[in-house]
């Protein structure tokens, strides 16, 4: 599913990856752990190809991100879902209007893209806020959409960055719950974060970073 | 599922932006009125500078002691002229009542004279052919020499410089339209860039769930188009309003009675024109601005 070898990334200077090898296979769901600054953030950005590394290769799904041209990352990331520490949310939209967009931006008919928002608002438990703009709704909430609509067009590789950042304990518990569900379905996964709360309570192997580079790569059971 | 998609993002970024919306409207409606008043200017000027050339007469005067046998020499020489659609014989009498009627007031400087002092004379009407200052001044060299004419008068002169502003106008139009054109480019091009800047954050969140550049750059592209398109309408309004006054106000003075033909003229392609005009400046300048869009990366 997702092959790096010897990747490296550098800003100016300094050192966000440094010769970063390891692979995921289809099905896994893999924790990258680390402090902040260790490159988690970074991993993922190149592997959704919005940055191009300094040295090395990644394929995603047989694809080379590094030499993929600017007019076949959006369809790079429709294969992917992912949901990002902030939640990006449009706040004036509702819901719905969230959570259908990436099937507006596939051309999926408007009967087909209604059924599948339901299904994923009621599989994250959000259907009856629909028509509730997610200016409004709580972290916890805001997060669940954010997840729904990285599953509506049923990615095959999930990438996650800090999904319970802004999230208390409880939240982050139901969160977790949501991802392992996802991943029973045969969802792969990538989740960066530097919560332990997250690690223990995933099922899977954790890639733990450190200054770009790769510590640790082991398995964990709950 | 997506053309109305695209609508509707288009109609909400008019709503939101629609302090610099209306900037960009009126903007673009003032550089267009500009354009478009120049554009009236030069059409009616060409109007009537066209008017004016076909309604060119020659006038052949003809010598007062000519005999009949003379006079009527030149008038077959005249129709022989391939040059001349229709002769109309002015004789001496005809030419003092008709001085008479038109100038009522200097008539009487006529009265104390003992014979008529105006000359008989025939008027020439051109082919519209022959219309242009060579073939007329070759035409008046050619009659000039015939036997019993005196004097040969044609009023073209001043069409000739009417025709030399008009061609002026032409150049002015041109150059004048480039500036404004230019100057409503940036305007609404800025105003795109501020929407796009107000909706960055929207923008990043289209790109991570895999939309394509042309895909975010379509709503912005149809906002240039429907706010040029807007510019249009309002200059085409203001301006049709000023050019009825204008020419209301022309009627009243009763200035033009008899040759209400060249009475000022809004040619429909005008209307036609400045809308156009402000859609395409309006699509040209998104498009402008929404170019780097379509071709980053993150």
């Amino acid at each position: 599913m997702i092959q790096l070898f010897h990747v490296s990334k550098f800003y100016d200077r300094c050192v966000a990856l440094d010769d970063v090898s390891f692979r995921i296979d289809k099905g896994e769901c893999v924790i990258l752990t680390g402090p902040s600054g260790a490159g988690k953030t970074t991993l993922l950005k190149v592997i959704f190809g919005a940055e191009i590394p300094d040295s090395g290769q990644i394929l995603v799904q047989n694809r080379n991100v590094a030499r993929l041209r600017g007019g076949a990352i959006p369809y790079l990331r429709r294969t992917m879902g992912i949901v990002l520490q902030n939640f990006q949310l449009l706040p004036k939209k509702t819901v719905y209007e969230n959570v259908v967009l990436p099937l507006i931006i596939q051309g999926v008919k408007r009967r087909e893209a209604r059924k599948r928002v339901m299904d994923v608002l009621k599989a994250v438990g959000m259907e009856h806020k629909q028509k509730i703009h997610t200016g409004v709704l709580s972290a916890g909430e805001q997060q669940r959409i954010c997840i729904a609509r990285a599953i509506v067009n049923s990615p095959i590789l999930l990438l996650a960055d800090e999904p319970t950042g802004n999230l208390d304990a409880d939240l982050t518990t139901e969160i977790v719950e949501l991802f392992r569900r996802i991943h029973a379905e045969g969802t792969t996964i990538l989740l960066a974060t530097h919560n332990q709360q997250v690690v223990e309570q995933m099922n899977g192997r954790v890639v733990h970073l450190q200054e770009g580079r790769v510590m640790s790569d082991r398995e964990t059971t709950s | 599922m997506r053309p109305l998609y695209l609508l509707r993002e288009a109609m909400t970024n008019l709503r939101v932006n629609r302090g610099n919306v209306l900037i960009g409207i009126v903007t673009t409606a003032f550089t267009l009125v500009c354009f478009g008043v120049f554009l009236l200017l030069y059409l009616n000027l060409k109007n009537v500078s066209g008017t004016l050339q076909s309604d060119i007469e020659v006038i052949v005067y003809l010598d007062p002691g000519a005999s009949e046998q003379v006079v009527s020499l030149v008038k077959k020489r005249l129709e022989t002229e391939p040059a001349a659609v229709t002769l109309t014989f002015v004789s001496k009498e005809q030419a003092l009542r008709e001085f008479s009627e038109q100038f009522p007031e200097e008539s009487l400087l006529l009265e104390g004279m003992d014979a008529n002092p105006l000359p008989a004379s025939v008027v020439v009407n051109l082919s519209p052919r022959f219309l242009d200052t060579e073939s007329l001044s070759a035409f008046a060299e050619r009659v000039k020499q015939l036997p019993g004419v005196t004097h040969v008068a044609y009023s073209q002169d001043w069409v000739d410089t009417l025709t030399l502003v008009v061609s002026y106008f032409e150049l002015g139009a041109v150059v004048i339209g480039m500036i404004l054109a230019v100057a409503t480019v940036t305007i609404i091009a800025n105003t795109i860039r501020l929407s796009l800047h107000t909706r960055k954050e929207e923008i990043e969140i289209l790109r991570l769930i895999g939309a394509t550049g042309v895909f975010i750059a379509i709503p912005y592209v149809i906002e240039g188009t429907i706010l040029g398109a807007m510019g249009g309408g309002l200059s085409l309004a203001l301006l049709k309003g000023v050019f009825e006054f204008f020419r209301l106000e022309l009627n009243a003075s009763g200035w033009f009675v008899g040759v209400e033909h060249i009475l000022p003229i809004f040619p429909r392609r005008v209307s036609f024109l400045l809308v156009m005009t402000g859609m395409l400046l309006g699509c040209g300048s998104s498009v402008l601005s929404v170019f780097g869009l379509m071709k980053a990366r993150s």
